[in-house]
């Protein structure tokens, strides 16, 4: 399903325009990029956790050439399933 | 920090930030991610821009061990919901740590960072009770000389350095081990070559009387070099074992001359040489000795090989 099809679908089930949609969901993501800034993270039952995690900094070698590099830490935003989802997925 | 903010939570914020009313803000993301997790179960992939991408994943069996029994079982393939975000939502996300980059290291860095690494764990080992404290200090210190025979090696040849390490604990395994065995030969070869003159003289018994000896008596001489005081020590062992041998199980013997000149043939051996000459093979040491052969090379002396038979005098 791409972006369209997603429009399509959730603006007919809202009832709103598909623009109106992609400007809620831009500011639905922006609120969400917010709680993230404040380190919360956003838990919706039957969807799962969205969450931003801290890697830490790590030295990588280059197998074919040897050369070590340093990866920086760095902010990632991942996703766990809700139990509820992997359940509907078996 | 650290909260979970829920749905209605989100639509609150959403809704103020919109200028929506409350209800319709819950619902709008309600609907927003029941869509996405229905269709990724369905279709298997959804696309929100700005967002990112969720999609189904397949895994593959793969094999595990139970940790508590340490039995290996496979973890059945299944499929898995990944979450892809979006490259612009990804750098935002990521904005309090855009200014790193990553940097190749040099030598000097890597000294630095092992440093680093070395005062962590002294402060760890500070924290802990003092039980442990020498072996950690010790064990840190090695970590620290490794790393620093690490980088001497990068120093010399960047590329391959683990492939050097290994290949010089192999070497220095094996040296080890010649040179244990290089120690232990005289004493080894001794009992060997002792079992096999029991047998001899067994059959000796039985079918005539004992070779006689060869060797004449002389003046006595005690010029044992420390070699020779090996041998001697392997050989009075076996004179306690077997009596009988009374000819050849002394050390009562000093080299005076070479009797004759032996060119090795196939299936010649130091004792069989001894054996020829002095009718025992316990006096093969002395041909060792007087030829320089070194212990190793007893077994494979060549063909053709020219062994200069001593003359022996009892001292």
């Amino acid at each position: 399903m791409n972006n369209k099809q997603f429009l399509t679908e959730l603006s007919g089930k809202c009832q709103m325009s598909a623009e109106s949609a992609a400007e809620q969901i831009q500011t639905l993501i922006g609120v969400m990029e917010n709680v993230w800034k404040n380190g919360d993270s956003v838990s919706l039952s039957g969807f799962g956790v969205l969450e931003v995690k801290k890697k830490n900094e790590r030295v990588s070698v280059n197998p074919t050439t040897g050369v070590r590099m340093l990866v920086p830490p760095k902010l990632v935003l991942t996703y766990k399933p809700s139990s509820l989802l992997k359940e509907k997925l078996k | 920090m650290d909260n979970k903010i829920n749905l209605s939570q989100l639509a609150e914020r959403m809704a103020q930030e919109a200028g929506m009313s409350k209800a319709a803000a819950e619902q709008f993301v309600k609907n927003f991610f029941d869509i996405i997790s229905q269709n990724v179960l369905t279709e298997g992939i959804v696309k929100v821009k700005g967002f990112g991408t969720f999609k189904l994943i397949q895994m593959e069996d793969r094999e595990s061990v139970n940790v508590n029994t340490g039995e290996r079982f496979t973890i059945e393939g299944h499929q898995k919901i990944a979450f892809i975000p979006d490259a612009d939502l990804k750098e935002r996300v990521n904005k309090p740590f855009a200014a790193f980059e990553t940097v190749p290291i040099t030598e000097e860095q890597a000294a630095v960072i092992g440093q680093m690494e070395e005062s962590e764990k002294t402060e760890e080992i500070k924290l802990k009770t003092t039980d442990n404290m020498e072996k950690k200090e010790t064990e840190s210190k090695k970590e620290l000389k490794e790393k620093k025979t690490d980088s001497k090696v990068e120093k010399e040849e960047k590329t391959g350095c683990t492939g050097l390490k290994i290949t010089v604990w192999i070497l220095s395994i094996i040296a080890v081990l010649a040179l244990i065995i290089f120690l232990l030969w005289p004493l080894i070869g001794g009992k060997i070559l002792g079992r096999a003159d029991k047998k001899m003289e067994e059959k000796a018994a039985v079918t005539a009387p004992a070779p006689a000896p060869a060797p004449a008596p002389a003046p006595a001489a005690t010029t044992a070099k420390p070699a020779e005081a090996k041998f001697a020590l392997t050989k009075e062992d076996e004179a306690k074992a077997l009596p009988l041998f009374t000819i050849a199980d002394t050390v009562n013997y000093k080299i005076t001359g070479t009797l004759t000149t032996h060119t090795m043939v196939k299936g010649d051996m130091l004792t069989t040489i001894a054996l020829k000459y002095y009718g025992t093979k316990k006096l093969w040491p002395y041909i060792a000795k007087y030829n320089n052969i070194k212990s190793r090379s007893f077994k494979r002396l060549p063909v053709g090989y020219k062994v200069k038979v001593p003359k022996l005098a009892n001292k």
